[in-house]
């Protein structure tokens, strides 16, 4: 088909139009791409149909525009969501799955370990503190032995003598205990029984050495016992109630007790 | 008009501004083309949409080399309409599937659809030659039919149509161009 043919049967219209079918098409398509003269008559030809076009264009209503564009937004959308195969979502949703089942196991366990964590440290803190405590009562149970252990060992002694102090009419219901040591030189006294004293007064102890009254002590009424001044050659002990704060001398008329040794 | 490829690149990306702008620049001109074959108002609203949308989904077929981008674009309108009008059709009656044998172009309707530009300028024959194949849609074969002239001789009213009409454009662009000449 040569140049003029073409353009005398009006195949170029006819293909410009879309009425060719896709065989014939091509063929023209062919003959156009190498045939520049024909290519351009072509250009031309496009050229006046579409000025043709626009001098009879009509404004088609404006919402068509924007319709166009939501259709386009949510097939995009649909297209996403739906078209995108439905394996892949499964696999996903699987993997998603998986994922939040030990995201939530995770922090469930987190949420509990946290709480035991706590737990053990309020624990801690409590253990400490009786062990502190502990501590505490041990050193005041070991200094309580110490202390009954010594009495214990001076009292137990067979070197050791016991008298007992008895009250007179004065006090007749006091008592007192006297361990004394010749060989350790030593007197200790238990003044628990000793009838209460007000604060103006107090007891005190005296050694009788030929006829002679020695101070041993004033007696601290608020110990169980304690030690009193060994007084050599001493013939008897002897309790006396005097001022608070002790005497130099005996007041004799006071005397509320006394055991010879 | 030129092509804009960088735009039409664009819309080949799927840009969505592309095809705003695409739309912005052809609906005018493809909604001619589809109310003047359907003749009917919220039809040719849907095709026109249908025809974007197909632009949208195969601009990626378009080749710059082989025609313009509106030649592209009109084809598609013109055979979406072809194919909702032969749809319409065969509802109606099952076994004719010619789309014009009844639907000539009637003279009520002219008044939407009325020609304007150049085309006014040319002779009737022309001018409907035109008219049928272009904004009617009619094959060459249907057309001669509707004007009742040989199949050979509407080719060459076709032919001589378009003659004219780059005739017509020509001394609109010397216009033109005197009137830029006289501006300056």
């Amino acid at each position: 088909m040569d140049r003029n043919t073409i353009k005398d049967t009006g195949v170029l219209e006819q293909y410009l139009l879309g009425e060719l079918s896709e065989k014939d098409a091509i063929a023209v398509e062919q003959i156009l791409n190498e045939d520049q003269e024909l290519q351009t008559y072509f250009n031309k030809m496009e050229d006046d149909m579409e000025q043709m076009a626009f001098e009879n264009a009509i404004a088609p209503p404006t919402h068509i525009k924007s319709d166009l564009l939501n259709s386009i937004k949510n097939s995009e959308t649909v297209s996403e969501e739906g078209v995108i195969p439905i394996q892949k979502k499964k696999k996903i949703s699987y993997r998603f799955a998986i994922a939040a089942s030990l995201a939530a196991l995770f922090l469930a366990s987190s949420g509990w370990f946290y709480n035991e964590w706590k737990n053990t440290k309020a624990t801690i803190v409590t253990l400490q503190k009786e062990t502190t405590n502990l501590q505490d009562r041990l050193v005041t149970i070991e200094g309580d032995l110490k202390e009954t252990d010594k009495w214990y060992q001076a009292i137990n002694n067979p070197k050791v003598i016991q008298l007992v102090l008895n009250g007179n009419d004065k006090s007749p219901t006091s008592t007192a205990i006297a361990y004394v040591n010749h060989q350790n030189k030593e007197v200790i006294l238990n003044p628990q029984g000793l009838s209460k004293l007000d604060n103006t007064k107090t007891y005190q102890m005296w050694a009788d050495v030929d006829g002679e009254m020695i101070d041993m002590g004033v007696i601290a009424q608020d110990q169980e016992m304690m030690i009193m001044k060994y007084i050599e050659n001493a013939e008897s002990l002897n309790i006396t109630i005097e001022p608070a704060g002790g005497n130099d001398h005996p007041t004799v008329e006071q005397l509320i007790s006394n055991v010879y040794l | 008009m030129k092509d804009d490829l960088v735009l039409i690149k664009k819309l080949q990306n799927q840009d969505t501004q592309a095809l705003s702008r695409v739309y912005d620049l052809y609906s005018g001109a493809i909604y001619g083309v589809i109310l003047r074959m359907c003749k009917d108002e919220s039809l040719a609203q849907d095709l026109l949409q249908e025809t974007f949308m197909k632009i949208w989904q195969k601009s990626h077929t378009y080749d710059p080399d082989k025609g313009k981008f509106f030649t592209w674009s009109y084809r598609i309108a013109r055979n979406i309409t072809l194919n909702s009008l032969r749809k319409k059709d065969t509802l109606i009656q099952t076994e004719d599937l010619s789309v014009y044998k009844e639907r000539s172009t009637s003279e009520a309707e002219k008044d939407i659809t009325q020609l304007e530009g150049s085309l006014k300028k040319l002779e009737p024959h022309h001018q409907k030659a035109l008219e049928l194949v272009y904004f009617n849609g009619l094959t060459h074969r249907e057309a001669h039919e509707e004007m009742d002239v040989p199949l050979g001789t509407f080719k060459s009213y076709i032919k001589q149509a378009l003659k004219k009409l780059r005739e017509s454009y020509k001394e609109e662009l010397v216009i033109v161009w005197i009137i830029i000449e006289m501006m300056r």
